[in-house]
């Protein structure tokens, strides 16, 4: 029998391979195309063309290009928030799930008020009356995603906390930290990794939009969102304008969507064999 | 041979064909209308893909051969002849009372809807309703509002709704508690003599299977190992698996000096397929045993044996005698329980109300009760898992009512008296740790030397080899589990043991194996234990006193022996009745 | 799953509790994800404990319907105070938006307008700048009360009738969505449900998780790019006049708008329903001759309250997706208003549209949970599961 990674359906291979391509070019762009911001106004918007495979935008730059360059501004950022408010998920779900009592009241009425506001909107008014920015984007998503991790995390201590290892390790004398950390957040591990992808592939999305809306990005950067809102009066002249650009953020979304729920299900499985 | 109303089935083999796995080979058997079949089986025998098979119920991703009779019609390759027979000719009841309803339906609607066409649910389901022995009105109510009994009844009125000529019961009581499986089985079998249906019972429960059916059936590892009459089987087992299976169920009546335990667990089918399933486990076995596949044969008329040497076994030992239990301990208590008082929010009354006992040291005493007794929730309280509302603990002469309120010096020391096993084998260990990684933080949470060589001698200790110290929980067997479980908590050499069920998920034959472990750690670490359980016979091998708790409170208590042989309680003489004695007069 | 309906959970612990109940074997019902994927998820939670059988309930006898104390009436009650309570929070948090704008709140609030002694008097005698803070709160929050918005710095009309003017095409454009939503979500997640791990199901999930991943303005924009500009189906852009020409021109903002709806119930209603098709009960059903209808039936209705609930929810991530659709579409509706307050710091503006947004969805996650709760027995008549 072929091991368990490998035995992956042809869609999360596909969706590895998607994610992967945005991985180099978030990493490398500035050496794959290192001129992708370099404006041509003479040539102006146009369609697909030799040297413009997709040809260009208004401002005369290479659609192409700036499609692996807009890899560096939209994924990183969505990492960030991903890890980020996953790290804080795990810092307030995990003493929240275990120690249960006012720990877990406080924990989560904080997360059950920023979990009734639509995210999305909030974002949208608070990185808007502050000015706007990608750092600001990124610390907002952070904070209002947060709560759904510190569920997640505390949901799945909370069906570990009265297992029989938990409290043999209890009977153990070992002290609630040990536990935590050394018995229970292994076994909760692989959730919370899934749950970084499943999130990844949100704030990719509110990240996009944030910047789509003009509260991102600086107007001009190559983000995927900002180009897309930069050509959304140009697509009759060149089409691959908003094509490129949201083709990416649904293909890199989906695919780590795709992963999200192939790691949960596999979690799942295990869970039922035992 | 196909009967009207009967039911027949030929070389049933049933297949996984994404692994390539064989879980059920060459299974045949009949019942002729009127007649019962009990199918009997650990985990893993197959007893219950039997019935998937049979009835054409298999969960996916597993393909059935063999050939199928139901009421006259080969079914097993014309599912839309199985679909017609379904409820009217062959009817089902499952396991778990507590799933098998529809949650969102009211019961009378749920029995109604399998009435044949044309039938007036107005008459038809009260009518069933009677004949299960319930009241019209919980026709009324939804299933969440009703007792596990109650549900299982209802299922069973359900299943007869559409008039069956077959009725299959999967296990029909065993997540019952021991009374309700009494009543809910002289039911069922009522029913079935009444209205002449052909009855097939799944069932891990050799003696229940003795009292409840007419003939029986015993499997192993995917395969037949004996068929015979009830009565005859239970006088003279023609299969060394059956003999043993029977000898390692401990009985009620009395306590035995050792009970045998059958050595290691229940293959896969695969893994014994070209060889006798059981003659790696078999004290009879000879060489030829491994060479060949032995069929079932009649050894004598109506009597079917795998076993190469059915005809020339050994006369059975007669039954071993009771032996007395250890003399009564007059030290002071190690344990020392006073008043204790435990409610939960939203409970209909206290899990604990006013419960006291004492454990003297070196002494073994049961807590008996049934779902809702409270004995979970008392084990808990002495382990500092749950704190009591009222009354005292105390252990060793320290008051361990609150553990939040003991110092961290008085904490440890009592966690070195007390140390606790618990019932489900499959969550008692971390999956994420080794098996070494676990034993070893254990012996140094006891404070005792935890280099690579005490693990292995603590393994050791409880039967297992030292090169389990790599191995994660998943590649154990349930009964390995429990030992390592035990392992982690005498590390440091405890006082006190408090034993949650630990042997009520484990197959017969390793629960044998696991009392005698636990009798022997006794011994040697002279330990008294606080042992917990719903089962009478269990209790009576291990206990020196016993408590019988009924709804939070205790109501007899005294030596093991005197509380077993002479009940002064009547709750104590339904709960004795209640455990199945292999005659067929149990259910009368 | 928990990150993407992020939008679409139930607000706050009560919800919880309601869904902890239908799983009715008193594990946490949240193991995978909070709200609706605790629900459609909790195969952990659904599994019963091989210690449940001859075991022991902490809780007491089996018998369930005693405990009548946590009822129907408790639970709508601590519903309606944890949405008012929220709703109070909100407000002030919408409040110290005014605060939180960088610059004097004066000169938030005056916006291009010149300093002059009139302009500033003005400002002083509507917004007590003056006073201590919860006093400028309650003045503000008792002229929200008296339906008093305020004046919007950026056009100086009143902001109850900017509101006013762009509610009716967000309403519309919102319920077009949920109805396109709906209607092709729920059939195509239960046809996957029940052709389960054959093709058909490969096809609904992966478009579910396509449609899911797609954020509303690329999905507009690719729409406007095929049946607008290429294909020439729909017109660009404009509202239309009369019925059916406004429904031709809202049709695609709708269908951008459904398609994030579209993935999540797809998901929802294949989970909902394959959960219960593997449920002991639905076994029991074919087992004694209900047939595949029946016992298809049976599980349909009893997947259709999460479904349903599903769906409820999905209308509060809409109100959320409207914002990037009508900026995309150029549609005058309450989001492009939002967009354009928010870049021109017309902090009036956004924080009556932030207050109103925040009711809607408060009152759209109650009434869901409303109905979730009558429809199921177990907690419209306060019983326990044992």
């Amino acid at each position: 029998m072929r091991p368990g990674w490998l035995r992956a359906p042809v869609s999360v291979a596909v969706a590895l391979l998607v994610l992967v391509l945005a991985a180099v070019a978030a990493a490398f762009a500035p050496w794959i195309v290192p001129g992708a911001t370099a404006q041509d106004l003479i040539l102006g918007i146009s369609g697909p063309g030799p040297g413009h495979p997709l040809g260009t935008d208004d401002l005369g730059r290479d659609v192409l290009s700036l499609l692996v360059a807009g890899a560096r501004t939209a994924v990183p950022g969505a990492l960030c928030v991903a890890v980020g408010s996953m790290v804080v998920g795990n810092l307030a779900g995990l003493p929240a799930g275990y120690l249960g009592g006012w720990v877990d009241a406080l924990v989560m009425r904080w997360a059950d008020l920023v979990f009734s506001l639509p995210a999305l909107l909030v974002a949208i008014v608070v990185a808007g009356v502050l000015g706007g920015g990608y750092g600001l984007a990124i610390v907002v998503l952070v904070v209002l995603f947060a709560p759904t991790d510190t569920r997640v995390v505390r949901g799945a201590v909370l069906e570990q906390r009265h297992r029989p290892y938990v409290e043999a390790a209890r009977m153990k004398n070992l002290s609630a930290w040990r536990i935590m950390t050394r018995h229970v957040w292994p076994n909760i591990a692989p959730v919370a990794l899934a749950n970084v992808f499943l999130n990844f592939a949100y704030a990719l999305v509110s990240l996009a939009s944030l910047s789509f809306l003009g509260l991102g990005v600086a107007a001009g950067s190559p983000d995927w969102g900002r180009t897309l809102s930069d050509n959304r009066t140009q697509f009759l002249a060149n089409p691959w304008t908003v094509i490129a650009p949201g083709l990416a953020i649904i293909a890199v979304a989906a695919a780590l969507n795709i992963v999200g729920d192939w790691l949960y299900e596999r979690v799942d499985a295990r869970g039922r064999a035992r | 041979m196909a009967h009207e109303g009967g039911i027949t089935v030929e070389g049933l083999t049933v297949r996984q064909p994404e692994t390539g796995r064989t879980l059920l080979s060459e299974v045949s058997f009949d019942v002729a209308p009127g007649e019962s079949l009990a199918i009997v089986g650990e985990s893993g025998s197959g007893k219950s893909l039997t019935v998937r098979a049979t009835l054409g119920l298999l969960p996916r991703g597993l393909d059935a051969t063999g050939r199928v009779v139901i009421d006259g019609v080969r079914v097993d390759d014309d599912p839309r002849a199985r679909a017609r027979q379904r409820g009217g000719v062959v009817s089902l009841l499952m396991q778990d009372p507590f799933t098998l309803l529809n949650p969102l339906r009211r019961v009378g609607r749920q029995i109604a809807d399998g009435l044949p066409k044309g039938a007036d649910a107005r008459t038809e389901v009260p009518r069933l309703l009677a004949e299960v022995g319930l009241p019209a009105d919980v026709a009324g109510r939804y299933p969440f509002q009703l007792s596990g009994g109650m549900r299982q009844r209802v299922g069973l009125a359900a299943a007869l709704a559409g008039g069956p000529r077959v009725l299959v019961a999967d296990e029909p009581t065993t997540a019952l508690d021991a009374t309700t499986q009494r009543e809910v089985l002289a039911l069922v079998r009522r029913v079935q003599r009444d209205r002449g249906m052909a009855f097939v019972l799944i069932t891990h429960d050799l003696r229940l299977a003795f009292s409840t059916c007419d003939r029986v059936m015993v499997m192993y590892a995917g395969r037949i190992m004996e068929t015979g009459g009830a009565g005859a089987v239970r006088d003279e087992q023609l299969h060394p698996y059956t003999r043993a299976l029977l000898a390692a169920e401990p009985p009620a009546d009395r306590r035995l000096a050792v009970i045998p335990a059958v050595p290691g667990s229940v293959p896969a089918h695969d893994a014994v397929a070209e060889r006798c399933a059981f003659a790696a486990r078999c004290s009879l076995a000879v060489p030829d045993c491994l060479a060949t596949r032995p069929e079932p044969l009649a050894v004598r008329p109506g009597r079917l044996s795998a076993c190469l040497r059915a005809a020339e076994l050994p006369a059975r030992p007669a039954p071993a005698p009771g032996v007395a239990p250890g003399p009564p301990v007059t030290a002071a208590p190690l344990l020392d329980l006073r008043d204790l008082r435990r409610s939960f929010a939203g409970a209909v009354r206290p899990a604990l109300d006013g419960v006291s006992l004492t454990v003297a040291p070196g002494e073994v005493v049961g807590v008996v009760g049934e779902s809702g007794s409270g004995k979970t929730t008392l084990a808990r309280c002495v382990a500092g898992l749950e704190r009591p509302d009222a009354g005292t603990v105390t252990l060793d002469g320290m008051d361990c009512s609150d553990y939040g309120r003991l110092g961290r010096t008085a904490v440890r020391q009592a966690r070195r008296t007390a140390q606790m096993i618990f019932q489900d084998p499959y969550s008692t260990l971390n999956p994420a740790r080794t098996i070494g990684a676990t034993l070893a933080e254990a012996l140094r949470a006891d404070g005792r030397p935890a280099s690579p060589g005490d693990v292995a001698r603590l393994l050791g200790s409880v039967g297992l080899s030292r090169d389990m110290a790599g191995v994660r929980p998943a590649g154990l067997s349930g009964g390995e589990r429990q030992r390592v479980a035990i392992a982690r908590a005498v590390a440091g050499e405890p006082r006190l043991l408090i034993c949650d069920e630990p042997v009520s998920a484990l197959d017969v034959s390793v629960q044998a194996q696991i009392l005698a472990l636990l009798s022997d750690l006794r011994e040697r670490l002279s330990m008294a234990m606080l042992f917990i359980t719903h089962d009478l016979a269990v209790v009576r091998q291990v206990a020196d006193r016993l408590y019988v708790l009924e709804a939070g409170r205790c109501v007899e208590t005294g030596p093991a022996d005197r509380v077993l042989d002479a009940p002064s309680h009547p709750y104590t003489r339904t709960l004795l009745s209640s455990v199945p004695t292999g005659s067929p007069n149990w259910l009368s | 799953m928990a990150g993407r309906n992020r939008d679409t959970s139930p607000p706050d612990g009560e919800s919880q509790e309601a869904h902890d109940r239908v799983q009715g074997d008193g594990s946490p019902g949240d193991v995978l994800g909070g709200g609706p994927g605790g629900v459609f998820q909790g195969d952990a939670s659904g599994e019963r404990a091989q210690d449940d059988g001859p075991g022991e309930d902490p809780q007491g006898g089996g018998s369930g319907g005693g405990a009548r104390g946590s009822g129907w009436g408790g639970f709508l009650g601590r519903r309606l105070l944890g949405t008012a309570v929220v709703v109070v929070l909100v407000s002030v948090g919408v409040f110290c938006l005014l605060y939180l704008a960088p610059g004097s709140v004066q000169q938030t609030l005056l916006g291009t307008r010149p300093a002059t002694p009139e302009t500033v008097a003005a400002i002083q005698a509507r917004y007590h700048l003056d006073e201590p803070l919860p006093v400028q709160y309650l003045t503000w929050l008792g002229g929200v009360l008296r339906g008093d918005l305020g004046v919007s710095i950026r056009t100086g009309s009143p902001v109850a009738d900017m509101i006013g003017e762009r509610l009716p095409l967000t309403l519309a454009l919102t319920g077009y969505g949920t109805l396109l939503a709906v209607l092709v979500g729920v059939p195509l997640g239960i046809a996957g449900a029940v052709r389960r791990g054959r093709a058909t199901d490969r096809f609904v999930v992966t478009a579910g998780v396509v449609g899911l991943s797609a954020p509303p303005f690329a999905v507009g924009l690719l729409l406007l790019v095929v049946f607008a500009a290429w294909l020439g189906w729909f017109p660009v852009y404009g509202t239309g006049e009369g019925l059916v020409d406004r429904i031709w021109h809202l049709t695609l903002p709708a269908a951008a708008l459904a398609v994030g709806a579209i993935g999540m119930l797809v998901r929802f209603s294949r989970a909902a329903l394959i959960r219960e098709l593997d449920q002991d009960y639905v076994v029991f059903a074919r087992a004694r001759g209900l047939g595949g209808a029946g016992a298809l039936a049976y599980a349909l209705r009893n997947s259709l309250v999460p479904i349903l609930t599903a769906a409820g929810l999905v209308v509060t991530g809409m109100l959320a997706g409207t914002v990037l659709v009508e900026v995309t579409f150029a549609l005058p509706g309450l989001g492009s208003l939002l967009v354009d307050s928010v870049t021109f710091k017309d902090v009036p503006v956004v924080q009556a549209l932030a207050l109103l947004l925040t009711l809607l969805i408060a009152a759209v996650n109650l009434l869901v949970d409303v109905g979730y709760s009558l429809a199921d027995p177990r907690v419209r008549l306060g019983g326990r599961t044992s």
